[in-house]
């Protein structure tokens, strides 16, 4: 589960990225973070990954009040947590194997365990033919799906996803939402930031839209626009 | 840390070295162009250490003895010299002895000396080696308690100002060196730094996927150890040729011009490339640390 308290977060420059928001989700649920750009969904995002510190209030983890981690704490809050980027962030020079395994090596998990979960992952993903290829042999769908394998390989029970299909053609949109999906259905509690009007209508999620800092509407199973504004 | 880990910091830092060819031509280079600096001055510091602590062995204490001594008594004498602590060697110059080399020291003014040889007035005497030049002094005061011991002489002054001048030296070579380090230290960490933002993609990632900082330093500390050993190998082999051509064409141009003894290849080959893979690795180690220190805050 996650809360947040009462956070706020003001920038250096002044700038109000949010105004005492406070926001609960509950394991496995699927969470659509909508606004417009600047309105604060990149903040909520960053300050859970504890990129950013929290300038006041409380945000909850699996129990743990992450404002209060130490530094040398953060990575191991990193690891319950997968995160899938718009630009994917995958490293060039490595294969789809390496890019995934990756991110075990760096928990230090053993040979083993990496050469049992890589292979499993990746098939989940659908991407084990391609698994020695390297990124810029892929498509930009599959270089997403191969975030998705490395975000998941290490087992998170939270997957944050911000707008994993920015850069993505429909058809490649929708392949990455079923795959979000299976991967909710397991358990997995999905929290995505996007723009994408079409997904988040036709997906009927929990919406939370964010404006200016603050959660303006917070419904069970939304769409893009509140009911109001939709007529 | 796990051995599976060191292996993975290993393969990993090998592989972004050969991956970023350029960069880590330029870091080499740099490391090298440090290297040279501080070993061109080691070597010249190590010349001059040998100069110095071969005229300071040359320091001798003259021991002369009372007129008329048996030759049991001064070989006892010999027996008791060795025996002082301090002493490393002892010598006995007979009176006829002196004589002799006196008349050859003299050479054509020998003749001064004709008609000495009956009544010589020159004293049997002790030549002494120390082992350490510093400690005349007291070596001096035990020998002279020895008895049928006429007077003890060595160059006190001299040895003195020697001794000064040889610590100004070392200490002020090594404080030299420790800034030519210090200097180093910064120049290679701003390539390193190149290298490092070419890669900061790379550590944001790592740092997302849940990496300590201590495993995001790993690879780099690798690199720059390799960075400074591979620097460090081939200043090491640079200074080398350099020193045998140099101190051949030395030998050759100055040869009865002074008395100039340059230390054997092998010992200085043998300091250098100790120094320089100690300074080089040290060099690549604290680079890539200063380096990462901006970047690894995500």
């Amino acid at each position: 589960m996650i809360e947040l308290r009462n956070v706020s977060k003001k920038f250096a420059n002044g700038h109000v990225a949010l105004n005492n928001i406070s926001l609960n989700i509950d394991n496995g649920e699927f969470v659509f973070l909508i606004g417009s750009s600047g309105a604060g969904k990149s903040t909520i995002i960053k300050l859970l990954m504890k990129e950013h510190e929290t300038d006041s209030g409380k945000i909850i983890v699996q129990g743990k009040d992450i404002t209060k981690l130490k530094r040398a704490q953060i990575p191991y809050l990193r690891r319950s947590i997968g995160v899938v980027f718009q630009d994917f962030r995958l490293l060039p020079d490595k294969t789809v194997y390496e890019n995934v395994a990756f991110a075990m090596e760096v928990t230090e998990a053993s040979a083993k365990e990496i050469r049992r979960q890589v292979p499993i992952v990746l098939g989940m993903v659908d991407l084990s033919k391609k698994s020695k290829q390297y990124p810029h042999q892929l498509s930009g769908g599959e270089q997403q799906r191969v975030s998705i394998a490395r975000a998941m390989v290490n087992g998170p029970s939270i997957l944050i996803a911000d707008e994993p299909t920015g850069n993505l053609d429909p058809e490649m949109s929708w392949e990455i939402m079923k795959l979000f999906n299976e991967i909710n259905l397991k358990g997995t509690t999905i929290i995505m930031a996007t723009h994408d009007l079409n997904i988040v209508n036709k997906m009927k999620k929990r919406v939370v839209e964010v404006s200016d800092g603050v959660i303006v509407r917070d419904e069970k199973r939304g769409g893009y626009f509140s009911e109001n504004q939709n007529l | 840390m796990k051995i599976r880990t060191s292996k993975f910091f290993i393969r990993e830092g090998i592989g972004s070295l050969r991956k970023n060819k350029t960069m880590s031509a330029a870091s080499i280079s740099s490391v090298i162009a440090a290297l040279l600096v501080i070993g061109i001055f080691f070597i010249i510091v190590l010349n001059v250490d040998y100069a110095a602590s071969n005229l300071e062995s040359q320091i001798e204490m003259m021991v002369y003895l009372q007129d008329g001594l048996s030759e049991t008594i001064i070989a006892s004498m010999g027996e008791e010299l060795k025996s002082v602590s301090g002493v490393k060697d002892v010598q006995f110059i007979s009176k006829n002895q002196a004589l002799m080399d006196l008349n050859e020291k003299w050479g054509d003014n020998a003749y001064l000396l004709e008609g000495l040889e009956g009544d010589n007035p020159l004293p049997d005497s002790f030549k002494v080696t120390l082992i350490n030049p510093s400690e005349a002094g007291s070596v001096a005061l035990s020998v002279s308690s020895i008895s049928n011991i006429e007077r003890v002489v060595y160059g006190k002054e001299e040895l003195n100002k020697l001794l000064k001048a040889t610590y100004i030296l070392r200490v002020g070579s090594l404080a030299i060196i420790a800034i030519l380090i210090f200097i180093s230290v910064f120049i290679i960490s701003n390539t390193i730094k190149l290298t490092v933002y070419a890669r900061r993609r790379e550590i944001s990632i790592m740092k997302y996927v849940g990496a300590t900082d201590q495993f995001v330093r790993g690879p780099f500390i690798v690199e720059g150890v390799l960075l400074g050993l591979i620097g460090s190998i081939i200043t090491t082999i640079l200074v080398a040729i350099a020193y045998y051509y140099s101190s051949n064409f030395i030998k050759n141009q100055m040869i009865g011009l002074l008395s100039i003894e340059l230390m054997p290849m092998k010992t200085v080959v043998s300091s250098l490339v100790l120094l320089l893979t100690v300074v080089g690795i040290l060099i690549g180690i604290v680079g890539s640390l200063l380096s990462l220190r901006k970047f690894i805050r995500v």
